[in-house]
């Protein structure tokens, strides 16, 4: 492995468990291998891939820096990155884990307060009043910024916090704060609602690439065996295969399903997970069965729509 | 850091020598200015654009990006009402895009007068030396873009509307979607009543203490606990406020048409003030009152040999730092983009006091960009 790509996945927490769990469900499985302390890995299963452990946080940096090829890491994180980020990576896919809303929070003691142009409002007071402006409490400064800027709300100060930002306005160190929140539980015991339209981004793990990076020699290869495993099972889990025997009556049941969205397998239909139910009554209604219905392990399509699109934006 | 190139030292001095003809006192500024303080003037959007110092354990600080607040506190400091002062030096501010600089030369005057001071003479000394010192720079490209801040509001006063929304337009008035938004709200019925609308009701009938301790009681039924700096009078006084806005009469579809005709006038001086007389309508006392100021403006300006021909007035003109209050100003080359003015100034009579200084008092100002001045220089 001269040039092999190099992989980020988290190096702990929750976020470590999720990913480990989705990459042995894809059949992949990581082997610790450098140093004693262990944040180096090698990815069973498909060859020509470093694994490199790092905090979520440097995982969007190395992304924005070119350091790594692909990584493991939530959206929010990667959206703070300055500038237009979405010239510099690329998602490949929402892992459905990790998720967590970026979210405007208010003390709930302010009843006259239900949506970013009240805010809008009561900033332009404070600041016409007192001649100080509202704080806000958040380490998330840049996506803040943009999203108060496009709700016209401007006469506010960000002060940064390190941690326990929902605390900061029982402290008294700020007015209102804008953090990421999961069943917002800690946002309410702490006094704070979320504004009616104050969801920054809706976030989650996502496999993205850094368009950065340098792709060349066996690296693209090595994304195109990966990315097909994990599309392969992504498809898989959305899909299951319908077998019955042999029938002259068939015809039109399965024309009627393929124009549904179904594809034709040598025994039978590939459907969407969703429609086994009804596409097996379709056929069962018109006498043809028994139906078996199976979900297969992998899907592998001839193309590879996230191969593909990395492919359109790389520089080799 | 991207730095400007530096220009050949006749022309800097060139473009110089109009700051230094009017005997303003020079002054510096610490390149190092309190972070908090240009952000809480400047507002929080100012921050992508500061480079932020800091030393181990110090004040976090950032690099200067104009000389306008530290020449306001210095003049502040020194306890007098009227002074000027003459700037010269390096301001820093990060950008994104590749080929602007980020460090680059400016030379400013601040002229600031006691609240008796008439301000069209002052507002046209401003503007005639910015025009001036452009000028010496070489470019024969050059026009001068005048507005007026305090212009809207006179308009606004003149429509007649209630005044929760009069104010609402005044705010929204250099914020494009804010604006758009209120414009398209044109001709709506009010909104009926929420729950909340309720409880504006029963408070508005109250003393602002008995008011205040209303909200208490609510709050101590819904279980909540309040935090942050707003307490229970400023939390009823807006729930009034908001049901009595929300109740109010929208703009009407001819209102909101005349605010778009008055926020699109661009023209030559007298031109846009014929017609932004003719958006008014038959009464507007204010609007008299400010376009009067302006006829004398013009005076001034010719008198000071700044050739009208080459200037226009337009209403929307306005400034990323938002601390202008009355007229702003800038020139322009026609072969730079717009947003890279060779020189920029303004009114801001409002900042001084927000620095502690007295209130009422006169604050107008100007800065060039040497490099952009100057024939060979920016392009």
């Amino acid at each position: 492995m001269s040039n092999p790509l190099i992989l980020a996945v988290p190096s702990k927490g929750r976020l470590k468990e999720q990913v480990e769990a989705w990459l042995s469900d894809c059949g992949l499985s990581l082997s610790v291998t450098g140093g004693s302390r262990g944040y180096m890995a090698e990815l069973k299963g498909v060859p020509g891939i470093q694994v490199r452990l790092l905090s979520a946080g440097d995982i969007a940096e190395a992304l924005d820096l070119g350091e790594v090829h692909l990584g493991i890491t939530g959206e929010d994180l990667l959206r703070e990155r300055a500038g237009d980020v979405d010239a510099r990576i690329l998602l490949l896919r929402a892992l459905g884990f990790g998720r967590a809303d970026l979210v405007v929070a208010v003390p709930k003691s302010w009843i006259d307060v239900e949506s970013m142009s009240d805010l809008e409002e009561v900033a332009h007071d404070l600041l016409a009043r007192s001649g100080r402006r509202m704080r806000v409490a958040t380490k998330y400064l840049a996506q803040t910024r943009s999203f108060f800027a496009r709700h016209g709300v401007v006469d506010y100060r960000i002060t940064e916090s390190g941690g326990a930002t929902e605390g900061a306005p029982a402290a008294g160190s700020a007015e209102l704060v804008v953090d990421i929140t999961t069943t917002g539980a800690t946002l309410v015991a702490n006094g704070l609602k979320i504004l009616a339209d104050g969801v920054i981004l809706k976030s989650q793990a996502q496999l993205t690439a850094s368009l950065r990076a340098d792709w060349s020699g066996e690296r693209l290869a090595a994304a195109e065996r990966l990315l097909r495993v994990i599309e392969a099972r992504a498809a898989a889990h959305d899909s299951a295969t319908l077998a019955w025997p042999a029938d002259p009556r068939e015809a039109p049941v399965v024309e009627a399903l393929i124009a549904d969205g179904a594809s034709r397998r040598p025994n039978g239909l590939l459907v969407a997970a969703s429609r086994i139910g009804q596409a097996s009554l379709a056929l069962t209604a018109a006498g043809i069965g028994p139906v078996t219905a199976s979900r297969p392990d992998f899907v592998y399509e001839a193309g590879c729509v996230p191969y593909n699109k990395l492919l359109k934006r790389v520089q080799i | 850091m991207r730095a400007e190139p530096n220009l050949p030292p006749e022309a800097l001095a060139a473009i110089r020598a109009p700051f230094l003809a009017t005997g303003a006192e020079p002054v510096d500024a610490p390149i190092l200015q309190p972070l908090a303080l240009i952000l809480e003037l400047a507002g929080e959007a100012m921050r992508a654009r500061l480079f932020v110092v800091q030393a181990e354990g110090g004040q976090e600080t950032c690099l200067r990006p104009d000389f306008t607040v530290p020449v306001v506190r210095q003049h502040l400091d020194s306890g007098k009402l009227a002074g000027r002062y003459v700037y010269e030096g390096k301001a820093f501010r990060a950008s994104p895009d590749a080929d602007r600089p980020e460090e680059f030369r400016q030379i400013g005057l601040e002229r600031f007068d006691d609240a008796a001071a008439p301000v069209a003479p002052a507002d046209a000394e401003i503007a005639a030396l910015a025009w001036t010192a452009a000028l010496a720079g070489g470019r024969d490209d050059l026009s001068l873009w005048l507005g007026d801040i305090a212009l809207f509001a006179a308009f606004i006063d003149d429509q007649g509307l209630a005044p929760s929304l009069a104010a609402r337009l005044k705010r929204v008035a250099a914020r494009p979607r804010l604006l758009a938004a209120e414009l398209a709200r044109a001709g709506a019925e009010p909104e009926t009543q929420a729950d909340s609308g309720k409880l504006a009701g029963l408070l508005s009938g109250l003393s602002e203490a008995e008011a205040a301790t209303v909200l208490e009681e609510v709050w101590a039924l819904a279980g909540i606990d309040p935090v942050g700096g707003r307490g229970p009078a400023a939390i009823a006084q807006r729930l009034i406020r908001r049901a009595q806005a929300a109740s109010a009469p929208a703009l009407t579809l001819e209102q909101a048409d005349s605010i778009t005709r008055f926020l699109a006038v661009d023209d030559a001086p007298q031109a846009a003030f014929a017609a932004i007389r003719a958006v008014a309508g038959a009464k507007a006392p204010a609007l008299d009152g400010a376009l009067s100021d302006w006829t004398q403006r013009l005076d001034l300006l010719a008198q000071a040999g700044v050739p009208l021909e080459r200037t226009r007035f337009a209403t929307a003109l306005g400034h990323a730092f938002d601390y202008y209050d009355g007229l702003t100003f800038e020139v322009r080359s026609a072969a730079l983009h717009p947003d890279r003015a060779v020189a920029v100034g303004g009114r801001y009579d409002g900042l001084p006091a927000r620095l502690g200084g007295a209130p009422g008092a006169r604050a107008v100002g100007c800065m060039v960009r040497p490099w952009r001045a100057w024939t060979g220089g920016e392009s």
